[in-house]
């Protein structure tokens, strides 16, 4: 099989493609430049494209770096500020891998003649039936089948996930044992385009008017703070939201960022039993949707599964079996099978709890 | 699979006469050219025999070549050491380079602004052909203008600029240095002729058939400029650090070599280069690049509607064709290209560029398989 393997440059995406080559396949490597602007670690630095191709040396297979940084800032960037600016959450990993590594790489790789395209993830494509299917990786704490959600089943016949079987020590021992230079390099965190240094806020702040809001307690409408920019907060959040005189942890209600207005609450008058998908954003890659399916519904990349149905009224939703944070408006949900939880069924975007 | 090397003018073929001439220069006691001894004065020797070679091609006297560490720090130290200069000496300064110079250029000038108080970059437009004009030129020359910068040929298009006239706004302004990026051009023209009259010229060897890390600035007639490594004193205090013996004999012997060959290979590679264009030109969505233009003889570059050049570059390498998009950035993917963008080529066009480019060795039958090789590739990937 002809297999192009994007290398990020990190140490899961090294030994996909030292898995493959041992496997036989005729493997190329790719590392995708996506930002040009200031980056740290990221997946998009100069430094990362040299630890890939030095890896693809080591390897002895080709590398080449694909260019899509027009693309990643039109479609993953630019949504991601313009999100913020209507005052939703998104999650631009969620949108890099729909967007940039799948629609346009998998498109890419058929056109060059590969039979399939590999990438580093934790998480793996398994048959069911006569169909591929995504499933989470074997290790939990590492899982990304949730950023993967929105993988289509035309999609995942092209795709191969060679580490999903493998836990994040068994990657590393394994890229240790070929003498990749990867193999200790610290896992990639937070928002690959904006420096850890600097901050959302700050590279928010140069992209868009940020609004100051005052923090008002939800129950007493008593004001007991302010923030520098609601658009920096989500529902359901605890992180920067200062607890209340009597020590209790508050969370944010709502934020209305017209109003300049972020109400907190303690969690139990937040939580919320369901949650609204977004019409046009469903993407199912297993079982249909069907009213009153029983599912395991997952909100955040390593947030816990819970127990839901899918309901159809005014549109599709999510009701959980117990209450939950509220899932802000932009994050995803993504829904597992209800025997095997294992198994992702398909992914939608909240429209707010 | 056979290779089809058309990236000359990233790295030319060594030459095996600048091999030869290098080898005693690299093994065995090469001693320092500054010591006071035998061996030393066996140094000193073989490198001043290399900088009147160098300047006998450049047209310039021995004593106005500088050895430096390849083009792109001639340009820096043309460019920058000139911006030292003229800061120190007369407080503000303006750099006018065209819009269209190599990195060397565009970052030395960009590294001088940002760094040194009163010290501005100011970009020289440039026609649809991708050539200065001299209206452009002479509307930016201010009397505090202290060196203009300009091309003698790109290294992306091919283009030759008009230097002539460069000259001539340049002497408008007292004071006003000029200096030329002659690094693309060096495999092509006559560089003593061509860099007529122009103050600082900057050549490098590896595109000649020399080695890497090895070239030269020649500064005429005593224009002046600072040193940017005064450590040590060498290269009458323009460059501090012992000089590499090997690097300048192999610069003087790439030239030797390209003036000996060049009336001859221009002729042949300009006829591949015209049936190159011929070929690829009549493809559907493939436009030439400043087609109207004077170019060098060994440089194809062209555009590709509807491609993108990365995956165009990709198909050629797995079919044995090494080409370049032109434009490379250091993490080994294409970026927008400046020069492009200075024609007013559309961002979307710009982005399906190639250059094929060649040179003495380069054979008629390679130029056949790489033409039917890249119009294989160009219609596979627009589903023609």
């Amino acid at each position: 099989m002809r297999v192009l393997v994007a290398m990020s440059g990190g140490v899961d995406s090294s030994v996909a493609a030292a898995q493959l080559v041992e496997a036989g396949h005729e493997v190329v490597g790719a590392t995708l430049k996506l930002w040009t602007g200031e980056s740290d670690s990221g997946c998009c630095s100069v430094a990362d494209a040299e630890d890939a191709r030095r890896v693809a040396q080591v390897l002895g297979i080709d590398h080449h770096v694909f260019n899509y940084a027009e693309e990643f800032a039109e479609r993953v960037v630019a949504p991601f500020v313009e999100d913020h600016r209507r005052g939703r959450s998104p999650n631009p990993c969620i949108e890099c891998n729909r967007r940039v590594k799948f629609d346009l790489l998998v498109e890419r790789a058929r056109r060059l003649g590969f039979d399939a395209l590999a990438t580093g993830h934790h998480a793996r494509v398994v048959r069911v039936g006569d169909r591929s299917r995504l499933a989470r990786g074997v290790d939990e704490r590492k899982d990304q089948s949730y950023v993967l959600g929105y993988l289509s089943r035309d999609d995942l016949e092209r795709l191969v996930l060679p580490i999903g079987e493998l836990t994040k020590d068994e990657v590393r021992s394994e890229a240790a044992r070929r003498g990749l230079r990867t193999w200790d390099k610290p896992d990639s965190q937070d928002v690959c385009f904006i420096p850890a240094s600097r901050g959302r806020a700050a590279f928010l702040a140069e992209r868009l008017a940020l609004t100051p809001a005052e923090v008002v307690d939800a129950r007493s409408g008593e004001v007991v703070g302010e923030l520098a920019a609601a658009e920096l907060v989500s529902v359901g959040q605890r992180r920067g939201i200062a607890p209340g005189r009597d020590g209790e942890r508050r969370y944010v209600a709502r934020v209305d960022l017209v109003a300049g207005r972020v109400e907190v609450a303690p969690l139990e008058a937040i939580l919320v039993r369901e949650v609204v998908l977004e019409a046009g954003s469903l993407v199912v890659s297993g079982e249909p949707m069907a009213d009153g399916r029983r599912v395991w519904a997952q909100c955040s990349a390593h947030g816990r599964p819970v127990a839901a149905t899918l309901t159809r009224r005014d549109g599709w939703r999510v009701a959980f079996d117990e209450p939950v944070r509220p899932v802000a408006a932009g994050q995803s949900v993504v829904w597992y099978r209800e025997d095997r939880p294992e198994l992702v069924e398909g992914a939608g975007v909240a429209a707010g709890s | 699979m056979t290779s089809y090397y058309f990236d000359h003018a990233a790295s030319a073929p060594r030459r095996e006469a600048v091999t030869a001439a290098m080898a005693p220069w690299l093994q065995g006691v090469v001693a320092n050219p500054s010591g006071a001894h035998h061996a030393a004065r066996a140094a000193q020797r073989a490198l001043e025999d290399a900088r009147e070679a160098v300047a006998a091609h450049l047209g310039a006297r021995p004593g106005e070549v500088v050895f430096t560490a390849g083009g792109t720090e001639s340009c820096q130290l043309a460019v920058a050491g000139r911006a030292l200069w003229a800061r120190r000496t007369r407080g503000r300064v303006r750099l006018v380079i065209s819009a269209v110079e190599h990195h060397a250029v565009l970052d030395a000038a960009d590294w001088a602004a940002r760094t040194l108080e009163g010290v501005c970059v100011e970009h020289a437009p440039v026609d649809r052909d991708g050539r200065v004009t001299p209206e452009g030129l002479a509307r930016l020359l201010t009397p505090d203008t202290a060196l203009v910068s300009v091309m003698t040929a790109n290294n992306e298009t091919g283009v030759l600029e008009p230097l002539e006239a460069v000259r001539e706004a340049a002497a408008r302004v007292p004071g006003c240095a000029t200096h030329t990026d002659a690094v693309a051009a060096a495999p092509w023209l006559d560089l003593a002729r061509a860099s007529a009259g122009i103050d600082l010229v900057s050549v490098c060897a590896h595109k000649i058939g020399g080695p890497v890390n090895a070239g030269a600035l020649v500064a005429r007639g005593g224009v002046e400029l600072d040193a940017l490594v005064p450590g040590g004193g060498q290269e009458r205090g323009r460059r501090g650090g012992t000089v590499d013996v090997a690097a300048a004999v192999g610069l003087a012997a790439a030239l030797e070599g390209v003036a000996r060959e060049r009336a001859a290979v221009a002729e042949r590679v300009g006829g591949y280069r015209d049936r190159i264009i011929a070929a690829l030109g009549n493809l559907s969505g493939v436009r030439i690049s400043a087609a109207g233009a004077a170019r060098l003889p060994g440089t194809v570059h062209l555009t590709v509607e509807g491609v993108a050049s990365d995956e165009l570059l990709f198909v050629l390498d797995r079919s044995g064709v090494c080409a370049s998009a032109a434009a490379s950035c250091s993490s080994g993917a294409s970026g927008p290209s400046h020069v492009l963008a200075a024609m007013g080529v559309g961002a979307g066009r710009a982005r399906g560029s190639l250059r094929l480019s060649m040179g003495a060795e380069t054979s008629s039958e390679e130029v056949d398989a790489v033409i039917a090789l890249v119009t294989a590739a160009i219609e596979r990937l627009r589903g023609d």
